[in-house]
């Protein structure tokens, strides 16, 4: 198709550090109103800024992990604008001298893998909070003010909201990895601006980009990208021209709304920020830095893959979060079938989160549990099923597997002789069924199997019913 | 030579407002000012790296001092209105 | 005895001798701020009760035999740009007139730590942005020399008060002359010391890659004990050097022999009319250095006809960020008339700024915007290297350069306001220090017309022991 969407993404990351970026005030989610501020982040006449060593090592772990090219010297600039959250009249950002530039990331679309491209990564500080009331007001909290921020801006790589989509959260994916930030699009740890236009790369001709704003969450980001990409074909059909403009997602009606056009670019006025000395990024430091470094995803796939013989999909699915990998492999210690906890992890485990709508690090079972559990079934004290109810109950009690089959007395009945007393006395009661396996009805075994795990309460180790009940038949 | 539409544009980044009276001599003096200044542009500086800090010394990073804190009555000490512990002004429409 | 004509070391000299008490050497001068305030007009606010309170618990700790800090029992007067904790600064703004800081500056720590006792706080050219203290909302300041003539600025109110035997110390703060021009024009002793040797943090930046603390004494050895007392790192200003240790000494200083003087040759050409009585004046003070054995010498600095360019686009870009955070939001002068956001800003930036801060607020805007900034702002960052690599060739074998720190005498009230560049021209000599990141004093060098005049003594970066044995040197020359 000769009409091609383009799609650049800008995402700021709020950094978990333990202080703000130029103060030490706590950097803490959800405080008591303005009670995390002092003079630095409050703006206050004559404070100082001060970078905070962490702020930076977290950039530069996301600048590593991203293969950027990594600055020699940190160089802050101010940007201008007045804005009521702004508490200086400038942010602390950078222009032209950003901490990190270029790198990439790699998704897997259908279509096999693509790179998207990062124009750069830089460092700046989050503004505070405007709340409107219904009385007509403004209330400004700032405890969110001067909190660092890393803001990742990529080039307009993608070409559809779904590779898009896949960007995001491979992106999320590797900053909780390398354990920067909280990536929370909901507490706003995470905020996604889309710059979309469409190209028709045959007459030449393309639309103005769209700026769209307030995206809380992947799926409004997907749906908003959907509905600007129909907006701007039809745009470019209609060969209207369009200028640059900023638009809001309204989730409720769910469409774009247009806050402003940009006849020119905005005048931010950027100078340079003489209350912070340029800090000299050696080599040394990036090489501390590269080696604190946990593995990063697709390399652990890549492990996952080689080492536990997973196929590509299922090391894709099991190292999806740092969590997630290291839950498996901790697990794995202790069952040794890669296979078999791959299945039931993938399985069970996170469908089951999946439905109760929790991330894995909020899972209640530990990897020792769940390797008992499976140990049980791989060892036939269990049947699968009987394995099945018991991670039920552990989601919901808490408590051990082996504790749980003890209360409900769920160890499987695998003794020949108890067993077939049972199969004969089903055998005595069913005259009929014999009959009808005789006369080639094969689903009569299925209910005398049924009629024995009802006798059983489903403990009856079902290889070795199988076995007696033709054992028996035979012989009647 | 700068315009007086010029000067009512930087007035409005600068979050400034200026009285026509105010203009006439502003745009007087200003471009004194600016004529003034304009003198820099002869100098040569081919080559040369603009000056981001006097200081010859590498820059410095937070120690871990203690919190400069303030309590939210300090917070809110200097503004003109609050209210539940937030600053607040007259809801502004943009 | 009259104890305000004591200079602040005599005076701690005889508070340690128990000769007389912390209240008595603070009862002496709040005694002469009755007299002349209403002449000087050196104060913003006074702070009467800490002073009286800070003097007590001085002659406390003397009583009890506990050691005293540099400044026991001192008085110092603070210009209103310094923040000090619950007491009002202003910066002789309307927009600061009941602005309460919560917090000290890291110099107003120090001086507390040092024992020394705050008067008040002093007049100012609003945001420090003036030469005369004229600017100020808080009415003129007069220059105790000649009740009808300006004090100099923008620290006219901290030098007047010195002059004036309000105190024997003072802070004020220098961007471009604020300190240097004012003593001059008092005909005291003021200093603005290197780049980063004292905290910037609490103080009310007007152009912070220039702004630099300064001090008042009526002689070398005060400025030298105010110094060493607010001197040093501090890790909460990022711009202060770890250089900057407390061991500005004066020792091992008796004469000038042997000091290597530049003088640049650029300021024969750049002297503006009528300052031909000041230059015979700084002939004749060359003359007392030659004749006390320094060696004379010529140099060039070239950049140095482009400072006052390279410094108003600098000065002025900083100045329209700095201000930027006073908006009528969440601290100042907020406008009781606005229906948007767009008029909260402007009117109440508009209503409590005065006219020359607009006017800097302005310049600095257009330097740094879209279009401009690459030939202004920019291309001002690059001259600067120019003009700090001309002044440290000078200084690879000078000790020091000689100039003059005025090319003017104080002038009458009301008289300079009509044309801004004739009154930026007056920074010729004390500009391109603070470009440089250099440290410079002035020192009284007599009078011309019966009006105070200073030499300016400039060192390298660091060389602040070196210029303030210098102007002891010359000091004990002309005494």
């Amino acid at each position: 198709m000769a009409i091609k969407t383009l799609i650049g993404l800008e995402i700021h990351v709020e950094l978990s550090t333990d202080k703000k970026m130029f103060c030490n005030c706590r950097n803490q989610y959800g405080a008591d109103v303005n009670t995390l501020v002092c003079p630095v982040c409050l703006g206050l006449p004559g404070a100082l800024p001060v970078i905070d060593r962490q702020a930076v090592e977290y950039a530069l772990r996301a600048g590593l992990a991203f293969d950027c090219r990594i600055a020699d010297v940190i160089r802050m600039d101010r940007k201008n604008y007045f804005y009521p959250d702004l508490t200086k009249g400038y942010q602390i950002s950078q222009s032209d001298h950003p901490l990190c530039s270029g790198g990439y990331l790699e998704i897997e679309p259908e279509a096999g893998p693509k790179r998207i491209t990062l124009d750069r990564i830089h460092i700046e500080e989050d503004t505070g909070k405007q709340l409107h009331t219904e009385d007509g007001t403004s209330l400004l909290d700032f405890n969110r003010s001067g909190v660092p921020l890393v803001e990742i801006v990529t080039n307009p790589d993608m070409n559809s909201s779904e590779e898009a989509k896949l960007f995001l959260e491979k992106l999320r994916n590797t900053l909780k990895y390398i354990g920067i930030s909280d990536v929370r699009m909901e507490e706003g740890s995470l905020r996604c601006d889309v710059n979309i236009n469409v190209v028709d790369e045959e007459k030449g001709t393309k639309t103005s980009v769209t700026e769209v704003k307030n995206l809380n969450s992947f799926r409004s980001a997907v749906k908003a990208m959907d509905y600007e990409e129909a907006r701007h074909m039809k745009l470019l059909n209609d060969g209207e021209s369009n200028v640059k403009e900023t638009r809001r997602w309204d989730e409720v009606a769910g469409e774009t709304i247009i806050m402003r056009r940009k006849y020119t670019a905005d005048d931010y006025r950027f100078a340079n920020e003489a209350d912070i000395t340029p800090i000299p990024v050696d080599g040394e430091w990036i090489e501390d830095i590269r080696r604190s470094l946990p593995e990063l995803p697709h390399a652990k796939k890549m492990r996952f893959m080689e080492e536990h013989g997973l196929s590509e999909y299922d090391a894709g699915v099991l190292t999806q979060s740092q969590e997630l990998a290291h839950f498996f492999e901790e697990t794995l210690a202790h069952v040794k079938d890669a296979k078999l906890l791959g299945n039931w992890m993938m399985g069970d485990v996170l469908r089951r989160l999946k439905d109760e709508d929790k991330d894995f690090d909020e899972m209640p079972i530990s990897s020792k549990d769940l390797a008992e559990l499976i140990n049980l079934v791989k060892e036939d004290k269990i049947n699968n099923n009987t394995g099945k109810k018991v991670l039920r109950e552990m989601f919901e009690t808490g408590k051990a597997p082996e504790d749980i089959v003890k209360e409900k007395g769920l160890i499987q009945i695998s003794d020949e002789g108890e067993l077939e007393k049972i199969v004969m006395e089903t055998l005595d009661v069913n005259p009929q069924s014999i009959e009808d396996f005789k006369n080639g009805k094969d689903r009569a075994i299925g209910f005398l199997v049924g009629q024995i795990m009802k006798a059983t309460k489903g403990k009856a180790n079902p290889q070795l019913v199988n076995k007696l009940l033709m054992e028996k038949i035979k012989e009647r | 030579m700068i315009t007086r539409e010029q000067i009512v544009h930087i007035a409005g980044m600068a979050k400034l407002k200026f009285t026509d009276q105010e203009l006439d001599e502003f745009e007087e003096k200003f471009g004194q000012v600016m004529g003034f200044v304009e003198k820099i542009k002869e100098v040569d500086t081919e080559n040369v790296e603009p000056t981001f800090t006097i200081n010859d010394e590498e820059g410095t990073m937070k120690e871990n001092g203690e919190s400069q804190t303030l309590s939210r009555e300090e917070v809110l000490e200097n503004t003109v209105e609050s209210q539940y512990g937030y600053f607040k002004i007259l809801k502004v429409v943009e | 005895m009259d104890i305000t004509s004591l200079k602040g070391w005599e005076m701690k000299e005889r508070l340690l001798g128990k000769e007389i008490s912390s209240r008595e050497i603070l009862s002496a001068h709040l005694d002469m701020i009755d007299r002349k305030e209403k002449d000087l007009n050196a104060f913003i606010t006074l702070d009467r009760e800490g002073a009286i309170e800070a003097a007590r618990k001085v002659d406390a700790k003397l009583q009890r035999g506990e050691d005293l800090g540099a400044l026991a029992g001192i008085p110092v007067a603070l210009k209103d740009n310094i923040l000090t904790k619950n007491l009002r600064t202003t910066c002789g703004s309307r927009m600061l007139e009941n602005f309460n800081p919560p917090y000290d500056a890291t110099v107003v720590r120090k001086i507390r730590e040092a024992d020394g006792v705050i008067l008040g706080k002093t007049n100012m050219d609003e945001f420090a942005m003036g030469g005369s203290t004229e600017t100020s909302y808080f009415g003129n300041t007069r220059n105790p020399r000649d009740l009808s003539r300006v004090p100099g600025g923008s620290s006219g109110g901290s030098a007047a008060a010195v002059a004036g035997h309000e105190t024997p110390l003072a802070l004020g703060s220098d961007t471009g002359g604020s300190v240097r021009q004012p003593a001059s024009f008092c005909g005291i002793v003021g200093m603005k010391p290197t780049y980063g040797l004292v905290s910037r943090y609490g103080v009310v930046p007007m152009s912070n890659s220039l702004d630099q603390i300064g001090v008042f004494g009526r002689d070398v050895k005060d400025a030298h004990m105010m110094l060493t007392s607010v001197s040093g790192y501090d890790p909460l200003d990022a711009t202060s050097s770890k250089k900057a240790g407390r061991d500005i000494s004066l020792a091992g200083v008796d004469s000038l022999k042997g000091l290597r003087v530049a003088l640049p040759e650029e300021y024969r050409n750049l002297r503006i009319t009528g300052d031909e009585k000041i230059q015979e004046r700084f002939r004749e003070t060359v003359k007392v250095f030659e004749d006390a054995g320094a060696i004379i010498d010529y140099v060039s600095l070239p950049s140095l006809e482009y400072s006052l360019e390279t410094y108003y686009i600098i000065m002025s870009s900083e100045v329209s960020t700095n201000l930027s955070r006073f908006d009528g939001v969440r601290f100042g002068y907020r406008t009781e008339n606005y229906e948007t956001l767009d008029e909260l800003y402007t009117n109440s930036r508009t209503e409590a700024f005065g006219e020359e801060t607009k006017r800097r607020i302005m310049l600095g805007t257009y330097s740094l915007s879209a279009g401009y900034q690459t030939e202004n702002y920019k291309k001002a960052l690059r001259v600067r290297t120019l003009i700090k690599q001309d002044y440290e060739r000078a200084f690879r074998d000078h000790d020091v350069i000689l100039s003059l720190t005025a090319p003017m005498l104080p002038f009458e009230l009301d008289s300079m306001v009509n044309s801004p560049v004739d009154m930026y021209k007056a920074d010729l000599y004390t500009v391109p220090v603070n470009l440089a990141g250099l440290c410079a004093i002035s020192v009284p060098m007599g009078d011309v017309e019966g009006l105070p005049v200073g030499l300016q003594i400039t060192g390298p970066r660091f060389g602040d022991s070196t210029i303030l044995k210098a102007g002891l040197g010359y000091e004990r020359v002309v005494r």
